[in-house]
């Protein structure tokens, strides 16, 4: 049977081993039983405490730890889920009291791999318990990654189906919209030359009337924008080109807002492959935002720079793990304004389709998703979070294609 | 007489109206309307339009089909189309210079200013 068992589980790579135990008794026996040489056990160690457990597994890295729950500093259950929480990836083993099955038990579902009961263990079933629970967390953590894959790629086909629904919807819906939209803008046109009245106050009615129907039609070509799915033309261009057209479409809105603008482009840029009109209409979007941010006399900071994703990154923009790789090089542009900044109710709903802070001003709301739609379809992100001092910070990520 | 005849052809006609009325007001256009689009082509070859505005979406017959049927008749093949429609957006009409499958396009809704533009660019002599 040992036999069988050894084509399972590796029992000859040599293992790390933190003990975590404060009974002179329970810590000399085991140390003594990993002493046998035909156990591999390169290294081990003891903690009396959960405070120095934690120290030595930040301080070096073990292949496994064996841990007695009740220590002077932790007690019980949380002792596990203290060193299973700071240390996601470390397998446990449990050493309990005899006449404590009901505890090892319990412990496994706080993240332990296995449990051996004190004084009932053999110098065989310890360092099977220990080759075992390596083992077991590691199919633990592949399957954890599995059903990440999986999760990842089920929210994709959702996604996708609801964007199809929306494509479908918007096209339609837009369609039945533009046509009376249509008749009233030529009713308005009809009447604006031929009422006689010399009443300043028609003319008004019926400017008002052509500025709604202008602005309920954009609202349309903003929804069947969000809508289109993979329509790109894509190509090689350069994103300073990009900037400075977006920076002239935008600058009537500078100079009534009177905002500066600064730039800061690294000198390697390399080329991004993307369809150029609508990398446009994201930055304007952005810059739009930037601005009407801020109050008066504010500044535009635009920074481009080549990096890497890292995994603290990865996590504080929101990115899929799967697509954006800790490692990874990038093109970055951040769009930084000292304006407003964004209230922490608000900062998960940026991107919800008609979400806006800014409806008496005439926002819409769809700036940020469709920019964000258009830079996933490029494979690529848009985030935006607050600035460290105040303000904001829109971040674009490109993938240059090395 | 120096007015070009137009043909609309859309089935909604309350737009048809008032761009009738647009149109006639300029004083530089006969319009005749046709809100049935399977009476497209009978109406073409009786009043002989120098120019036909066609929507594409329409009930029994959409705009493309009216062209193909136009094509079949020898005496009015020839007669200059655009198409006018809520299908697409004016981004796209001019990102391909208002020609989209070989016909010139108007997005609707668009300026009455431009509709006239693409009319004047666009209507041909009557054959
Ligand atoms: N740079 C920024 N500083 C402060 N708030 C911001 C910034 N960018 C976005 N926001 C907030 O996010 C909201 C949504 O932005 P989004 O661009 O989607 O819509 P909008 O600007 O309100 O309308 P529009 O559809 O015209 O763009 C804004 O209303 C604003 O509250
Ligand atoms: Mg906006």
């Amino acid at each position: 049977m040992a036999e069988k068992e050894k084509n399972v589980v590796n029992f000859s790579d040599p293992l790390s081993v933190l003990i975590v135990e404060d009974n002179e008794v329970d810590y000399k026996m085991l140390s003594s039983m990993l002493k046998d040489e035909s156990y591999k056990i390169s290294y081990s160690q003891v903690t009396e405490t959960l405070a120095d457990a934690v120290k030595a597994l930040k301080e070096k890295s073990f292949d496994v730890a064996i841990v007695d729950l009740n220590l002077s500093d932790s007690k019980g259950e949380l002792t596990l889920k203290e060193i299973t929480e700071q240390f996601p990836l470390l397998p446990v083993v449990v050493n309990t009291g005899a006449y404590e099955d009901d505890l090892g038990l319990k412990t496994l579902g706080y993240g332990a791999q296995d449990f051996l009961v004190k004084s009932k263990y053999t110098a065989y079933t310890l360092i099977k318990a220990l080759r075992y629970a390596i083992e077991r967390k590691r199919l633990e953590l592949e399957l954890k990654d599995t059903m990440e894959q999986l999760s990842v790629t089920q929210r994709q086909l959702i996604e996708a189906e609801r964007m199809r629904i929306i494509g479908g919807l918007a096209s339609g819906v837009a369609h039945e919209v533009k046509n009376p939209l249509a008749t009233i803008l030529y009713g308005v046109t009809y009447l604006t030359d031929h009422v006689q009245v010399d009443d300043e106050k028609y003319q008004v009615v019926l400017d008002n009337i052509r500025a709604a129907t202008h602005k309920a039609n954009n609202i349309i070509v903003d929804l069947l924008d969000f809508a289109s799915l993979s329509r790109l033309n894509k190509k090689a261009t350069s994103l300073e080109d990009i900037i400075e057209k977006s920076l002239s479409l935008v600058g009537h809105e500078i100079d009534k807002h009177k905002v500066s603008v600064s730039k800061e482009i690294t000198k390697d840029l390399q080329d991004i492959v993307v369809d150029k009109n609508r990398i446009e209409q994201v930055v304007v979007n952005l810059l739009l935002n930037a601005i009407y941010s801020i109050t008066e006399g504010g500044n535009v900071h635009i920074r481009v720079h080549n990096g890497c994703l890292s995994s603290e990154m990865i996590k504080s923009m929101g990115l899929s793990e799967h697509y954006f790789k800790n490692g990874d090089r990038y093109l970055f542009m951040h769009i930084e304004d000292n304006g407003s900044g964004i209230k922490n109710e608000n900062l998960d709903k940026l991107c919800d389709p008609f979400f806006t802070t800014r409806r008496a001003k005439g926002g819409i709301g769809l700036g940020l998703p469709v920019s964000k739609n258009i830079m996933e379809l490029h494979e690529g992100s848009l985030c935006v979070q607050n600035k460290e001092d105040e303000g904001a910070r829109a971040t674009l990520i490109f993938r240059t294609s090395l | 007489m120096n007015t070009k005849k137009i043909l609309l052809v859309d089935d909604e006609k309350g737009f048809t109206d008032v761009l009738r009325l647009n149109l006639e007001s300029t004083g530089d256009y006969e319009v005749k309307v046709v809100n049935d689009a399977r009476e497209a082509v009978k109406q073409t070859i009786a009043f002989r339009p120098n120019l036909i505005l066609l929507d594409i979406i329409m009930p029994f017959l959409e705009g493309p089909d009216v062209v193909m049927a136009l094509q079949e008749n020898e005496s009015i093949k020839n007669t200059p189309v655009v198409f006018l429609t809520a299908t697409v957006t004016q981004e796209e009409v001019d990102q391909q210079q208002g020609i989209i499958g070989g016909h010139p396009f108007v997005a609707k809704p668009t300026n009455f200013e431009e509709l006239v533009s693409s009319i004047e660019k666009n209507a041909g002599m009557v054959y």
